[in-house]
């Protein structure tokens, strides 16, 4: 036995375990902060800082004391920071490798506050679409201006070398010259007129040669066949041109159509490239409130786009492993009797600091995993400093990916104070006072979007400075409406949605400005349209020359096609037959006359 | 390194039994495959530990096949996934799972069950793979190296030094600690 057993052996193996177990709990808080450390740095691309990390072994609870991520974007901010948050974990599922958080609470939880010292930037966002939206609203607030103040000039419009008109015309030109030299190289090869004449005299002379035995007739049958051969080569030289006539004819006439649309599509053009087109329908709601409600969409978009790996990649992250060289595996799961997601938080709460207000935050079944315990993660808001804010939603993740959400939301007597709406050149407009009652619902089925929102503002004074007629129209309106009610309307997909607002203001303003603007506007639209006539105009009449020139060629080719149908059809072989049959039947009778009438002179002479 | 390789070749030229190296290498390559806190990792240890086997050969091994492992961690991964969703073997896995140990062992791990399976199946040719080599070794090429001068040169190295103090500890000519 002792050849084999080494019983110091099990000392040593009781040491080892020892340092092992020993060196995890004294070293398991600052392994930890590490780890935190490491996979948030990794995540946000900035630095994070914590303060301690604590960890009580019965039941197991981590805690976090003062974390703070720096925002990549802003190294003196951070993007959001907390003084505690503690997680008391399953220890038993820990083990068996899944996150079980039985309570997790975060208490001031914080965003974009300072930094004591600016923090280390590891990743800079490559793209930055919000130069998109801001042209957008950009484009918003200088449209009264320019509507108002400095309508395109209308010349330069129509000597844009860009407009369909124009180059629809150009492409007609452009066509009908390749098509007309392909014609013409066609029609030098089609037999002419003299040609035709010729095989007519030929064909005539056959028919009037005399024809006294089959040997003649022979002889006609073989030149007959000899001016047919040459006419059925001029004969595929018609159909030739006349498929190719045909073909030019339908290019031809497509483009024309294409010519004579021109005028309405770059109508069109001008009307979405100057935003006229948002005239006509008066959302005055949209240039003032607009900007606002696409800075909150922003923040949507912001927070989906965080969140949208994370829903793409739940389904136990089969196909990560493959593209890694070095791959990680993963768990698979088995049936139990109480099935668990591999993360779970049953219940959180946060308290969140911001500037003007406190916010707490409830939330429950937090998981990727919906399918497992059938359940759907919720998550309610509430603040109730400076009137009342609540918000509430459900969401679930199928086993398919499917994502699913709804939820609603309400502000009620929230005092609202000097927030700006507007600031462009030529009108700048906020909002001094006003009591704030709002409520919205959405929901959001995978990417799209769907969401109605009502705000009314009661008790409202505004202030605002214009300089052109049209907002200085707009800042009175504006100023003597005591309420004003406003929907917010979001629908599409999350990553591109369409905003639609709506508004009391539009209607008190839609007279008041059709009777500003409209005179204006149609004087423009009308010299716009007469100028892009008149080039569709010159177009056309090149494009009735043209056509006129088609149908002529095409007259000639029937005439030449008919011509020689009529050489080919001739029956000048058979008429010389008939002919030759008359002439012998003649002589035939002749004989038989001539025999009797001897006869006859025997018998009676 | 050094003294680790040292102890290598000790091991290989001295009188240790043939079949205590290549069960050390057998073992420390189930060892290696797999992460190295794992529950049959410790168990495996254990038996190491217990059992008199050459300690050099079993480290050294398990860092030369931990090496080895991180390249193979795609092929392990297969091994492991292709077993854990074999619809043939759903019902047995769902058994095993309701075992805490199974669980606690992380063999419902894919890269875990991978290496495990792996190192338990390929273990076994190992050792005799490695009995064989070490016995050519000790027969062919010592004694043909023996005769070259630059082994006599090096005789007078440091390493050889090293060598030569771990070849008078009695304990490893035992293939103990």
């Amino acid at each position: 036995m002792k050849r084999f057993i080494r019983w110091q052996g099990l000392v040593a193996f009781v040491v080892l375990l020892g340092i092992v177990v020993g060196g995890l709990y004294f070293f398991a808080e600052s392994l930890t902060k590490k780890a935190i450390i490491k996979s948030a740095e990794a995540t946000f691309g900035a630095e994070v800082n914590i303060s301690e990390v604590q960890l009580s072994y019965s039941p197991l609870k981590l805690t976090v004391v003062d974390l703070q991520v720096t925002d990549s974007d802003k190294p003196e901010q951070n993007l959001f920071s907390f003084e505690q948050a503690a997680a008391s974990v399953d220890v038993w599922q820990y083990l068996f490798g899944k996150v079980i958080i039985d309570e997790l609470e975060v208490s001031q939880l914080a965003f974009s506050t300072v930094r004591a010292k600016p923090g280390e930037v590891y990743l800079t966002n490559a793209t930055d679409d919000s130069a998109a939206e801001d042209s957008l609203a950009d484009q918003a607030k200088e449209m009264l201006p320019e509507v108002d103040m400095k309508l395109p000039d209308v010349k330069t419009l129509l000597n844009d070398d860009n407009l369909i008109t124009v180059k629809a015309g150009n492409a007609l030109q452009q066509s009908y010259k390749v098509e007309q030299e392909k014609l013409a190289a066609l029609k030098a090869e089609l037999p002419n007129k003299a040609k035709i004449k010729s095989y007519q005299n030929k064909v005539k002379a056959l028919g009037k040669m005399k024809v006294s035995s089959l040997a003649d007739i022979e002889k006609i049958k073989t030149e007959f066949e000899a001016i047919k051969a040459e006419f059925k080569a001029d004969q595929a030289l018609v159909k030739k041109a006349k498929k190719q006539v045909s073909a030019s004819k339908t290019l031809l006439a497509n483009q024309l159509s294409a010519v004579k649309d021109g005028p309405a599509k770059d109508w069109q053009q001008i009307e979405k490239t100057y935003q006229l087109e948002s005239i006509d329908t008066e959302d005055f709601a949209h240039i003032l409130f607009g900007e606002q409600a696409r800075e909150y969409v922003t923040k949507a978009k912001w927070a989906y786009e965080k969140v949208a790996p994370f829903i793409s990649s739940s389904e136990d992250g089969k196909n990560t492993a493959a593209s890694n060289v070095h791959a990680k595996g993963r768990f698979v799961y088995f049936k139990e009797e109480t099935p668990l997601p591999s993360i779970l938080i049953k219940k959180a709460t946060f308290s969140v600091a911001m500037p003007t207000s406190q916010f707490a935050i409830e939330a429950s079944e937090l998981t990727h995993q919906h399918w497992i315990r059938g359940k759907n993660s919720m998550l309610a808001i509430h603040s109730a400093s400076n009137g009342e804010f609540n918000f509430k939603t459900q969401f679930n993740l199928a086993k398919s990916g499917d994502f699913n959400s709804d939820g609603n939301w309400s502000i009620s007597n929230r005092t609202l104070s000097d927030t700006k709406l507007t600031d462009s050149k030529a009108l700048t407009l906020s909002l001094t006072k006003a009591q704030l009652d709002a409520n919205g619902d959405f929901s959001l089925i995978n990417d799209e979007v769907s969401a109605t929102n009502q705000l009314v503002l009661n008790k409202a004074s505004y202030q605002g400075e214009a300089k052109s007629k049209l907002t200085k129209l707009l800042v009175d309106t504006v100023k003597s409406l005591d309420s004003l009610a406003i929907d917010v309307g979001v629908n599409g997909l999350i990553t591109k949605p369409e905003l639609s607002i709506g508004s009391s203001l539009n209607d008190a303003l839609t007279g008041a400005f059709k009777e500003q603007v409209a005179g204006k506007l149609n004087e423009f639209k009308g010299k716009v349209n007469k100028g892009l006539n008149d080039k569709l105009a010159n177009t056309l009449k090149l494009g009735d020359s043209q056509t006129a020139e088609l149908l002529d060629l095409e007259a000639l080719l029937t005439d030449t096609d008919k011509a020689l149908i009529d050489l080919k059809n001739s029956d000048i072989v058979k008429q010389q037959q008939k002919k030759l049959e008359d002439k012998v039947k003649n002589k035939a009778k002749d004989k038989v006359e001539d025999k009797l009438k001897d006869k006859l002179g025997d018998l009676f002479g | 390194m050094l003294t680790l390789l040292a102890k290598l070749f000790h091991a290989l030229n001295s009188d240790s039994s043939v079949r205590q190296i290549a069960l050390a290498i057998a073992l420390g390559f189930i060892v290696g495959l797999s992460p190295l806190l794992t529950l049959h990792n410790i168990v495996i240890l254990f038996f190491v530990l217990l059992i008199r086997i050459h300690l050099g050969s079993f480290i050294l091994a398990v860092g030369v096949f931990s090496g080895i492992s991180y390249l193979l961690s795609p092929l392990i991964v297969q091994v492991g996934e292709s077993i854990l969703t074999s619809p043939a073997l759903a019902e047995t896995f769902t058994m095993l799972y309701q075992v805490d140990l199974f669980k606690l062992a992380h063999w419902h791990h894919t890269y875990i069950l991978g290496a495990w399976v792996l190192g338990v199946v390929l273990c076994i040719p190992i050792y005799f793979i490695s009995k064989v080599l070490i016995e050519k070794y000790r027969t062919h090429v010592m004694a043909f190296f023996e005769k070259f001068r630059i082994v006599q040169a090096l005789k007078a190295s440091k390493f050889y030094r090293l060598y030569t103090s771990f070849a008078g500890e009695s304990a490893f000519s035992k293939g103990a600690l």
